[in-house]
């Protein structure tokens, strides 16, 4: 059975009783494992879908199975928690804590998970590591680059072990050599270490990283198709 | 999350804003030190107070003429005449009065001294050698007069300190004849400079009360009686004894129509340290609102904060923190900054008291101790805490409550 399997899902916003639908009803499975991009241009609705999937927000009508649970039956800190254990994200803006070392800002997710603390030191260590910025680990945020922090947030979501990791155009905020960095990174979680990455893009070129793009427009999938050509950023502009 | 955690980001949350936590806490702690500068300087005075009145005995009992003065309305008691020689006589009796040692009539008035060429105005006080014992006077020159003298109603007269200055300078004062209301007075005892204390004789004259009511004030009453118990157990009974016996000398059945009032010390002592404490609390009140101020200031910078930090709160519940790890975090932002208030509050309170306590003994001759209110001090602190909590509330509410979608958004 799919990881994540979607069924006729609808979302709908009501702002002051008008109501703006903004997926039509969608339909596709993702198994565990996958390297999927879900694109399309601004407005398409796929940050939305991107909300539901990520259980931070949740859906009018249809169907969303998550580890073959409807995630409808999830409420309030039930939510908090399966992003906590399940799900990592990946944002456009990095969004790591200012005036914190790389250490710390990995640390985060593990104060709201019920991990030993025991164990935390050797989690943070080996998720910096997988993201090759080990010998940053003491160093404040402030001071990386755009693509190291990038990482920096990687590594956050790689800390709990999580099932998928999201990915809200990682690439947005950065020059196309650091991006690329940052698309090997994804590329080497999901071949090295099996983890299943969906990311969300408006670009092609980012999307061909992937393995699969599901194309959204106006609320709908337009087209969900395999990778013929994937693109692969060379190892040499990674070790930079 | 576990509290150790939960500590110490909220501590970091604080820490990036030093300055601001810092302006933001000056409430809590002038209201802090306000409060706890009140209790201990009200606490000071009642020391002050008590150990006055404990100068004079605590077996010492007071009978006066009249009501009781319990304000300007009864400036005019004063001058009430129930007391008189007969009332004496019977309070002198032993039957009527077994738990009492002795009782000391007493009258005062004003008048002028002269000696030479210069004329001072005193207070006259009419006694008798219990006088001493009472009060402990201090004779720097000289001594008491006797029973015998007031039998003769002789006319020896004790002066105070400043008296002694004013009329003789630094020449010597026993052996000298004043005149006051025409009589003359042979000066037999002259006291030391007594300064601040509960009963100052300094600008007294003391004569035999025979005397002061024959000659000097011209009256047949008394205007107080001293008197002491036996014991310090016994004066409760002896108030009682003397209040019956002086119903039954101006033939009273209703208490309720007493012509006199007993005082004992330790109802003195009693009414005076309740009228400190309303004072102090009064005080201590008023001081408490600038902490409520304090409180809206707090809870105007938690709501800024809380603003600026959205994508911060967005982050974390997007990481898995629920609403109570977000409102725990930032109450308790606001019970370290409120916190801290308090604990500066009660160290400023406590050196500023210090500071004001070592003035009052270096500066004047008022025997001030200083003295650390420990309850006012957990008062304080557990105050600006729940201050904390109360105000910090919303602003933690605000922030649990925000959507991570909303939060993540925000620019």
């Amino acid at each position: 059975m799919p990881l994540i399997e979607v069924r006729n899902l609808t979302k709908v916003y009501v702002n002051d009783e008008i109501e703006t639908p903004v997926l039509h009803g969608v339909s596709f499975g993702i198994e565990r494992g996958e390297f999927v991009a879900i694109m399309g241009p601004s407005g398409s609705g796929k940050s939305t879908l991107l909300h539901v999937l990520g259980f931070l927000d949740g859906y009018t009508n249809g169907s969303y199975r998550f580890e073959d649970k409807e995630a409808s039956t999830y409420e309030g800190d039930a939510m908090s928690h399966i992003r906590n254990k399940k799900l990592g994200f990946i944002f456009q803006s990095f969004n790591l804590l200012a005036h914190a070392s790389v250490f710390e800002n990995v640390k985060l997710p593990l104060f709201y998970s019920d991990i030993p603390e025991s164990e935390w030191t050797k989690l943070v260590t080996d998720a910096i590591e997988t993201v090759g910025l080990t010998h940053r680990t003491d160093f404040d945020v402030t001071r990386l680059s755009g693509g190291e922090k990038q990482r920096v947030a990687i590594a956050r979501a790689l800390v709990c072990s999580p099932e998928v990791i999201f990915a809200d155009e990682p690439t947005g905020n950065l020059d196309s050599k650091s991006g690329g960095g940052v698309m090997q990174t994804l590329q080497d979680l999901n071949e090295k270490h099996g983890h299943t990455i969906i990311l969300i893009t408006h670009e092609t070129y980012t999307a061909e990283h992937a393995r699969r793009i599901i194309r959204i427009k106006d609320g709908l999938i337009e087209s969900d198709t395999e990778v013929v050509a994937r693109r692969h950023t060379t190892a040499g502009m990674l070790m930079k | 999350m576990k509290l150790k955690h939960s500590l110490k980001t909220a501590y970091t949350g604080l820490e990036q804003n030093r300055a601001r936590s810092f302006l933001t806490i000056l409430g809590i702690v002038i209201g802090v030190a306000a409060i706890i500068l009140v209790m201990s300087l009200g606490q000071g005075a009642q020391a002050l107070i008590l150990d006055q009145v404990k100068g004079m005995g605590t077996r010492t009992i007071i009978v006066g003429g009249g009501r009781e003065p319990k304000g300007p309305s009864d400036a005019g008691q004063i001058f009430n005449d129930s007391l008189k020689k007969r009332d004496l006589d019977f309070l002198e009796r032993r039957e009527n009065t077994p738990s009492v040692k002795f009782v000391m009539p007493l009258i005062f008035g004003a008048a002028g001294a002269s000696y030479q060429s210069d004329t001072y105005n005193l207070t006259i006080f009419g006694a008798s050698p219990l006088m001493e014992k009472i009060f402990d006077m201090p004779f720097k020159t000289g001594g008491m007069f006797t029973e015998e003298d007031i039998r003769a109603r002789a006319k020896y007269v004790i002066i105070g300190n400043k008296v002694k200055t004013q009329l003789f300078g630094a020449d010597d004062a026993i052996g000298q004849v004043i005149k006051m209301k025409g009589y003359n007075f042979r000066v037999i005892g002259v006291l030391t400079e007594q300064g601040q204390s509960a009963f100052n004789f300094d600008e007294a004259a003391i004569i035999p009360y025979t005397t002061a009511q024959d000659y000097v004030l011209g009256i047949k009453y008394f205007n107080r009686f001293v008197i002491e118990a036996q014991s310090d157990e016994l004066v409760n009974s002896a108030s009682d004894e003397v209040a019956l016996t002086l119903r039954e000398s101006h033939n009273i059945t209703d208490p309720a129509k007493d012509d006199f009032f007993v005082i004992t010390q330790v109802s003195l002592a009693n009414s005076l340290s309740s009228i400190t404490s309303v004072l102090t609390i009064f005080l201590a009140a008023v001081a408490a609102i600038s902490l409520i101020v304090g409180g809206i200031g707090i809870m105007n910078i938690m709501l800024v904060s809380v603003t600026e930090r959205t994508k911060e709160i967005g982050l974390r519940k997007a990481l898995g923190a629920t609403y109570k790890d977000i409102l725990t975090q930032f109450l308790l932002e606001a019970v370290m900054l409120t916190g801290m208030g308090g604990l500066v509050g009660i160290l400023l309170g406590a050196f500023l008291s210090w500071a004001i306590s070592a003035g009052i003994t270096q500066f004047t001759s008022i025997a001030w101790t200083f003295s650390f209110p420990v309850s006012a001090a957990l008062l304080g602190l557990g105050v600006s805490g729940a201050i904390g909590l109360i105000f910090g509330l919303y602003p933690a509410r605000t922030a649990a409550r925000k959507s991570p979608i909303d939060a993540l958004r925000y620019e």
